[in-house]
């Protein structure tokens, strides 16, 4: 326990000083506000997915309130970025509530199926809708905010990182508490928690809104940080499955997995995109840049990077039930 | 008249969907695994049909016959190397599993064949035929849905005439007892299986003349085959033939009366409309939510 503390301590130290070390390299810093994002994503995810054990499909409805909320406050109304932030707090809580209160007194599968759902409807709706943009989407070309450089990246670093620290600390608060013990009953055995008169409805409503409202939050500093939104980058389905999977492969239902899943899948990620395992392979001499196998390494991977989680996510499950951190923990 | 004609077409589609869903139940019903690779299968579907009628030169509607008999095989080995071994597993793994297939599918398709949508066209694909004054009917979707009926009637037959039909059946009631009984439940999951993926890609292959064959049309049908098995039932293979047509019927409906761009909205709300008022379906029995 202390230990793990002293180590917390450590992390967050070195995170803060990170950017310093890096000095000006958009590039770098860059692929670490990702990481950041998509450690909260899969963190906040993990609460209600790996503790309550209701894994939603939809995550990516909440970050797209977050981030459509604070670009219309922000555009329409002229407010300031935390009004928007606000009321993409209140948006997709809302959201959340409509979802559970619809599914949560079923069994596991149909909130998983009607968390795609709900995340469809809220997409269509948005992509249908005038004020949202439609489909050409919001692009915002200035923004000012306590009279931070927004230009710069290391504000949303550490933005970002402000996100990551409170998911992770509700989290590891959450576990010790109530709430977190009935919330893994549930996961375990419903019916058995049920008759322990746990009112399960209310205890996975609460997850999920805590959940809602930290991908929310999430969404609207996204927003702030590329200042263009459209459906097919904020709330596609696409987006959905990266968060879950990125917690499932790291370690479902553990502190520290959706974090360490972050960790390997952003790099990987971006090694594809910008072509270095590809171009590796080339200049090493496995394939010739000329052949048909060789140039499909050198174009096809850069679009590649879905289907390798999904490689890795049928791997992880055959072989991995419990995630990277699961083998970490198995083999002490 | 406007109303007649959606109606008409509705019930075409709807046919299709309907033999979508039957494959997403049977392997629910059989082996309580919710399938999230059932609309890439539907895809691949679309794909071979398209290759059928550019390469071979074969008809879409008569590649059925190769197609059919592919996809089982195909279905058959997909459950014998991955689905098998997490059968016992967690719903959440079992899901996991079938999305990770899913999207290997439907991204090595997007690596194969870009995402470049295509478009089968057929001597007949635009052609339609009066019934009377300006009710018409579209070809491509009357012979789908009469193939429909015939693959549907097919089914039918082969689960409460043949033994291997009746062992599913029994599978799907109750899989510890059917065991007993010396059935072989794992081969009759393996059929389940590679029955709902032959299901899946005929459906795609017979919507393919009348919609864009492209790499990710699977995720929209997948959650309308979630939508028509939870109407008609989890489980419930004349509960998903109904679902199937209600759901061709609205969409129809919806996109005549409100906008084809609402039409997708006015599906998945009643998806959630029903898991609120009735979250047993049509068919299903209650007690199991």
């Amino acid at each position: 326990m202390m230990k793990q503390a002293i180590a917390s301590a450590f992390l967050v130290v070195a995170a803060i000083a990170l950017p310093l070390l890096i000095g000006d390299n958009p590039y770098v810093t860059g692929i670490l506000i990702t990481l950041l994002m998509m450690a909260t994503l899969a963190s906040a995810w993990n609460i209600v997915g790996g503790y309550a054990g209701q894994f939603s499909f939809g995550h990516a409805a909440y970050f797209g309130a977050g981030a459509y909320s604070t670009m219309i406050m922000l555009s329409v109304f002229n407010t300031n970025p935390l009004v928007g932030m606000a009321t993409g707090i209140v948006v997709s809580s809302l959201i959340a509530l409509v979802t559970g209160s619809i599914v949560f007194r079923l069994k596991g599968h149909y909130f998983a199926l009607a968390s795609i759902a709900v995340a469809e409807i809220v997409r269509l709706t948005v992509l249908n809708l005038d004020f949202t943009g439609g489909a050409q989407g919001i692009l915002l070309s200035d923004v000012a905010f306590l009279g931070l450089d927004l230009n710069s990246k290391n504000p949303f670093y550490y933005g970002m990182l402000s996100c990551l620290v409170v998911t992770l600390g509700i989290t590891a608060y959450l576990r010790r508490t109530r709430t977190g013990y009935y919330l893994q009953a549930i996961r375990e055995d419903q019916d058995a928690a049920a008759s322990l008169a746990i009112n399960i409805a209310y205890y996975k409503n609460k997850a999920l809104l805590i959940s809602a409202a930290l991908t929310s939050v999430v969404g609207s500093i996204y927003a702030l940080y590329i200042r263009f939104i459209d459906t097919t980058a904020v709330l596609d389905l696409r987006l959905s499955i990266e968060i879950l999977l990125t917690a499932i492969i790291g370690g479902v239902g553990t502190l520290w997995g959706p974090l360490l899943g972050a960790a390997l899948l952003v790099p990987l990620a971006e090694m594809l995109r910008s072509n270095v395992l590809g171009d590796a392979m080339v200049r090493i001499g496995i394939v010739s840049e000329t052949s048909p196998i060789g140039m499909f390494f050198k174009d096809g991977l850069a679009h590649a990077h879905v289907l390798v989680y999904g490689i890795i996510t049928v791997l992880c499950i055959l072989y991995l039930p419990k995630g990277i951190l699961g083998l970490l923990r198995r083999g002490k | 008249m406007l109303f007649l004609q959606s109606l008409i077409s509705g019930l075409l589609t709807g046919g299709v969907y309907a033999l979508a869903g039957m494959g997403m139940s049977m392997v629910f019903g059989v082996m309580n695994v919710s399938n999230f690779a059932h609309g890439d299968l539907m895809m691949l579907g679309m794909y071979l049909a398209y290759f059928a009628f550019t390469l071979l030169n074969i008809d879409p509607y008569l590649s059925l016959v190769l197609i059919i008999p592919l996809a089982f095989m195909f279905g058959y080995v997909l459950e014998k190397v991955f689905i098998n071994r997490v059968i016992h597993h967690p719903h959440q793994n079992q899901i996991l599993l079938t999305i990770g297939l899913g999207l290997i599918m439907s991204n090595s398709a997007l690596l194969a064949f870009t995402s470049d949508p295509r478009i089968l066209t057929t001597s007949y694909s635009s052609s339609s035929f009066t019934v009377f004054r300006d009710v018409s009917v579209s070809v491509p979707l009357l012979l789908s849905f009469i193939i429909t009926c015939g693959i549907t009637a097919l089914l039918y037959l082969f689960l409460s005439g043949t033994r291997t039909g009746m062992a599913l059946r029994a599978t799907s009631q109750n899989r510890e007892a059917a065991q007993l009984m010396g059935i072989n439940v794992s081969r009759i999951t393996a059929i389940a299986f590679g029955i709902g993926t032959a299901l899946a890609a005929a459906a795609g292959a017979l919507i393919a003349p009348t919609y864009y064959i492209h790499p990710l049309a699977g995720h929209s049908f997948l959650l309308k085959a979630f939508t028509i098995c939870v109407l008609g039932g989890l489980g419930s293979v004349v509960g998903a033939t109904v679902g199937g047509l209600i759901i061709g019927v609205v969409e129809a409906l919806s996109s005549v009366y409100l906008s084809s761009d609402w039409k997708d909205v006015v599906v998945f709300v009643l998806f959630l409309a029903v898991l609120l008022f009735r979250p047993q379906g049509l068919f299903g029995k209650k007690g199991d939510q």
